[in-house]
């Protein structure tokens, strides 16, 4: 058919979607009213069919014209009430109006169609004939089964055109209805969207077998519109400042000539006031409101919560809250995915519900609103919610994570095992679960678009999918972020933290687990990948001295930095010297010291998964306009594009959730690998045994000596100067107070202090009062075996010696020191009194088990200081046997918890489980309390914490269970 | 728009734009040409083929500059002889062709064109679409559609 004017024809086709797509929504509102006919809403329908019926009729297409006017001849005789719309009425004006809009978007083609399967029954309703609903599917199907044959050929696949049949046959193939949306889609359409399926499967495959739910949720987005309704007030001021614009440069042409600077400068200023508000304007056209995505989405839970037997209310909120253009356009199918899922999965059949005290109507939930400078699109159901279980189970059994792996995740990562390519087929998923039809592909489609999607579900309680996505994808902010000399920039929104670790704390904080680096960051481990690597640039570092990049000279260091970890093997990476270094373990962890070599680090979240990004060196953040990329670098996934900065050169883009995928990083290795590095944690304290952390100084040039760490308070740098001598005693001014001073030579016979003028004053907490030690450097803190020798070097105020790098070094008692210099601070601390109980019998009997003997022998002097008995034990099971035999005389156990045989957990748990000890009171000694000994202590009914050599404490809560317990 | 559609037309007198990649002298039409440029500073594209030099900003669009002589398997152009880059308005947006040295424009005869030899200075002859004997050269004629391919 030629149509002679294409001008025309194009506004009749807009202006008739229009009216469709308001007519749908009107529909469902006039069968939702039933008898309650409001003559308004019928009569603007029947405007809306009579419009386009006339629009029609002008333009020759028959075939619109009459279905149209049948349309509008039931509509009248709604609106004179001689009708009462029936849900089946209203079916069968739905389906027509469905046709109308596959017939006008194809309009060329339209009068070829058949439409006499909505002729008729519309027809037979307006003549009251209209008995049986034609909606029974076996009629629908004989009744479609003509036009099939006879729509064009060049129709994208005519299977898919009939909602119909696809509805009937829903249950067995959910994602055939999915097909609904493409149907209209001219044929390129179809096959570009195919690419991004992760297992491709045609989607004009026709449905009448498994169609893998991937391939329905590829649904080409919803076709692009070329035209777009702009109010003429914004045009008008585009217009404005376009004229502006315009003038400005005319005063700058003018300027230019005359070498004015002054007046350059101003219109310099006036420019750059009117780009922005130009491009403000500009980008409020791009505006739409998400109503136009919402507002399908009533017909949309209607038509399938009816073919399931379901009863459901969709509330929408927020339709006014708006996106860019061509966000609007790619939410609709992962939205339409997402609404399908609670309608079909997540909400339970009527019965059901109302077994478990639920509200026999499902309600859906779809909600757009604004949060920090992002549109967040939740939809909620109040169904069975997701069975984290379930998920890891079934990602299991496809062979997606290890058993183990999934252990060692959190129950949100299980939740969001359902984003995992592969992971879902209709069937498989829906035995398990209910859920998880292609939702990987949801998310592919959201991160495309900037956006990102989180999904909170407690099972039996619901689920709410939440997706951010950026207001505009035209301009975002970004880091920019240097490395190998080039600059780039990272989304805003995938930005989560920056991190800069200094030098000297990189050994401390970046750890291996395998072949992958990872840092502690507040208690969680965060994998590490190098930008550098991933993408292939030159490893370099920036040199803050000299403001320059350099080159990164550690991998020439021969021993630890060749460069082939298999993290960081990266296929995509042309450059083939990679190759030819040795594959040698590389590790973060280095030798230079200066701030050069301090680690910047981006943390950056894909959703589910963050990681940290080692970069050069940090830029400022900055609003970028995104440019694509050439098709040559389209392999190049690292990057989601192109900008250009203020001084005209290019940076490009990360895409981050890309990287992830370069370096082979999926948020499963995390949890793996978290996995990995909790177990490699636990190898090291299992290893620590006895490792005691020293503070190492000295006193005169020649002697060490050693201080246990965790009993020191504060160092502090002073003058000698800074002493006075008063009264005999040193003190100094510390804090709006005076500390006393001691040295280790005022008690053990050793070298006098040095004759420095820098002294260092190493403050101690004995007694409730501050006592400063006066010490030299070089200081330094190590973690040292505890093979210390309590005979050789023994004396007042020195508790034992050890062998550190070759010098012997002296561990100071500075509660031996303190004990001797201020007797009388001692005086007034509560004491405990055994005379009271040595009347009735011995004095309390003590058990201490531990097995290292220096240790056990500080413990066992403080003990027998005041007076208590004490039986010592090597290890926990020598333990259990001395409490066996002494059952009755033991009061109170003090036990190691790092010993051979059996540790101090097992031997708490085998008192706690005698009847006859349970109630022994416990007090466990660790040299480094972590919080979580403390928890797996607590739990196995340890009474109380305490740190080696911390006398006072230990002292205190042993007096007073003794006290308790008699 | 093939040359074989030109060599249809009654009038078939081409303005072809010359240069050297490496030692062979190539043209392609003119009118393919959006501009000419000297190098200017470049985006270096870690991850990109080798080919690709880099990507640059011309007034605000992203060109990527592609190595010629690389790309046809001369190896690297010498970037110190102070190369040309040849702006062409491809179909995925524009691309800049790295050529050592700009010749002239030379009105060609298509009808007169020949067949390319299998290797023209190193150049595959796949790369053209033929050859064109002026007095003194042999214009070899850039097949820029398959220049611009993308092989996988």
């Amino acid at each position: 058919m030629e149509i002679e004017d294409d001008e025309i024809l194009q506004g009749f086709i807009e202006e008739s979607l229009e009216h469709l797509a308001d007519i749908e929504n009107d529909l469902l509102a006039i069968e939702e009213a039933g008898a309650n006919i409001d003559e308004d809403l019928v009569n603007k329908v029947f405007r809306a069919a009579h419009s386009i019926k006339g629009g029609a009729g002008f333009m020759g297409l028959t075939a619109i014209q009459g279905l149209s006017h049948s349309t509008e001849n039931v509509l009248g005789m709604i609106r004179s009430k001689k009708l009462i719309p029936t849900p089946e009425i209203v079916n069968v004006l739905l389906m027509a109006s469905d046709q109308l809009q596959r017939m006008i978007e194809d309009v060329h083609n339209s009068n070829d169609v058949d439409i006499s399967s909505h002729i008729n029954p519309l027809d037979a309703i307006a003549d009251g004939t209209f008995s049986q609903p034609p909606m029974e599917p076996e009629q629908k199907n004989t009744v479609q089964a003509k036009p099939k044959v006879t729509v064009k050929p060049e129709a994208v696949e005519p299977v898919f055109e009939e909602p119909e049949e696809t509805e009937e046959e829903y249950i067995e193939e959910p994602e055939t209805d999915e097909d609904e949306e493409t149907e209209p889609e001219p044929e390129p359409e179809v096959t570009r969207t195919q690419n991004p399926v992760p297992e491709p499967v045609a989607p004009v495959q026709p449905p009448a077998v498994n169609v893998p739910a991937t391939a329905a949720k590829q649904a080409p987005p919803a076709k692009t519109e070329t035209s777009l309704r702009v109010h003429v007030s914004l045009l008008d001021s585009l217009m404005n400042l376009a004229g502006e614009l315009v003038l400005s440069r005319n005063q700058l042409l003018q300027t230019i000539g005359s070498d004015d600077l002054r007046n350059a400068e101003a219109v310099g200023q006036r420019i750059d006031l009117i780009t922005s508000e130009l491009q403000e304007a500009i980008m409020l056209t791009r505006m739409q409101p998400i109503g136009n995505v919402f507002n399908k989405f009533p017909r949309v839970v209607r038509d399938l919560a009816k073919k399931l037997n379901k009863t459901i209310d969709l509330t929408i909120v927020g339709k006014d809250v708006e996106l860019d253009k061509t966000i609007i356009e790619s939410i609709n199918d992962p939205l339409t995915h997402l609404v399908r899922n609670s309608v079909d999965h997540g909400i339970e059949m009527p019965a059901d519900r109302k077994k478990i005290g639920k509200p026999e109507n499902g309600l859906v939930i779809l909600k757009a609103y604004h949060e920090a400078g992002q549109v967040v699109i939740e939809i909620s159901d109040d169904g069975k919610g997701l069975d984290g279980e379930a998920l890891a189970a079934s990602a299991v059994n496809k062979g997606l994570i290890t058993a183990e792996q999934a252990q060692a995740m959190s129950d949100k990562e299980k939740v969001n095992l359902i984003f995992l390519p592969g992971f879902s087929t209709a069937a498989a998923v829906t035995d398990v679960s209910g859920r998880g039809v292609g939702m990987d592909v949801v998310k592919t489609n959201l991160d495309q678009l900037g956006g990102n999607v989180d999904i909170i579900s407690e099972k039996g309680n619901g689920t709410t999918i939440s997706i951010k996505l950026p207001l505009t994808l035209a301009i975002i902010p970004c880091q920019i972020i240097e490395t190998g000399g080039e600059r780039y920039a990272i989304p805003q929104v995938n930005l989560e933290e920056l991190l800069r670790i200094p030098a000297n704390q990189v050994k401390d904080r970046v750890e291996r687990v395998g072949d992958a680096e990872v840092v502690r960051l507040r208690g969680t481990l965060l994998p590490l990948i190098r930008l550098s690597d991933v993408i292939g640039a030159d490893r370099t570092y920036y040199d803050y001295n000299e403001q320059d990049v350099k080159e990164d000279r550690r991998e020439q260091i021969a021993d630890r930095r060749g460069r082939n970890s298999p993290l960081f093997n990266d296929k995509h990476s042309g450059n083939n010297h990679r190759n030819q270094s040795p594959d040698r373990p590389r590790s973060v962890i280095d030798r230079r010291s200066s701030a050069s070599s301090a680690l910047n680090i981006v943390v950056v979240s894909t959703g589910a998964m963050k990681y940290g990004l080692i970069v050069d060196r940090l830029q400022d953040s900055e609003e970028i306009v995104i440019k694509p990329l050439g098709r040559h670098l389209q392999q190049c996934k690292g990057y989601a594009g192109a900008t250009i900065m203020g001084d005209g050169r290019i940076a490009l883009i990360l895409d981050v959730s890309n990287l992830a995928r370069m370096a082979h990083l999926t948020s499963i290795d995390g949890s793996d690998r978290a996995a990995e590095v909790a177990k490699a944690a636990e190898d090291a304290i299992n290893a620590k045994k006895d490792k005691q952390s020293l503070l190492i100084f000295k006193n005169s040039r020649e002697e060490h000596f050693g201080v246990p760490l965790n009993q020191v308070e504060r160092i502090e740098k002073i003058k000698r100067s800074d002493i006075e001598d008063l009264g005999g005693r040193r003190i100094m001014k510390y804090r709006g107070g005076s500390l006393s001073l001691i040295c280790v030579d005022d008690v053990a016979m050793v070298a006098p202090l040095a004759d420095d003028e820098n002294l260092l004053v190493i403050v101690f907490n004995i007694a409730k009062r501050p006592v400063g030690l006066l010490a030299i450097g070089p200081i330094d803190a190590l973690e040292v075996t505890a093979d210390i020798d309590d005979t050789t070097l023994s004396q007042p105020g020195i508790m034992g010696s050890i062998i550190i790098d070759n010098n012997t070094t002296m561990l100071i008692n500075v509660f031996e020191m303190v004990q001797n210099l201020f007797p009388q601070w001692f005086e007034h601390q509560e004491k405990f009194d055994l005379s009271q109980i040595e009347e009735t019998g011995p004095p309390p009997t003590v058990l201490i088990a531990e097995d290292s003997k220096f240790f056990r022998n500080q413990v066992k002097n403080y003990m027998t200081e005041v007076g208590y008995n004490v039986i010592e034990a090597e290890d926990g099971l020598e333990g259990w046997n001395q409490l066996e035999e002494h059952a009755d005389e033991i009061s109170l156990l003090v036990t190691d918890i790092e010993m051979p045989n059996m540790n101090g957990f097992e031997l708490t748990q085998r008192i706690r489980k005698n009847e006859r000890y349970k109630n022994l009171p416990i007090i466990a000694l660790t040299t480094l309390a972590s919080a979580e000994d403390v928890e797996r202590g607590k739990a196995v009914g340890v009474n109380e914490y305490h740190i080696k050599l911390d006398k006072e404490r230990l002292m205190v809560s042993v007096h007073d269970y003794i006290k308790r317990r008699y | 728009m093939t040359d074989k559609h030109m060599a249809d037309q009654p009038k078939n007198i081409v303005e072809l734009a010359t240069f050297y990649i490496g030692d062979a002298l190539c043209g392609m039409d003119i009118l393919k040409v959006q501009e000419i440029n000297k190098l200017m500073q470049m985006t270096k594209v870690p991850q990109a083929p080798d080919y690709v030099l880099g990507i640059l900003n011309l007034r605000g669009q992203i060109v990527t500059i592609l190595d010629l002589g690389r790309k046809l398997g001369l190896g690297e152009t010498d970037i110190s002889q102070d190369p040309r880059n040849i702006i062409v308005n491809s179909s995925g947006g524009h691309v800049g062709l790295l050529v050592r040295r700009i010749s002239d424009v030379v009105s060609a005869d298509m009808k007169k064109r020949e067949r390319a030899p299998a290797n023209m200075s190193g150049i595959q002859g796949e790369y053209f679409t033929g050859v064109y004997k002026t007095d003194d050269n042999l214009i070899g004629i850039l097949d820029v559609d398959k220049v611009l391919s993308i092989e996988d």
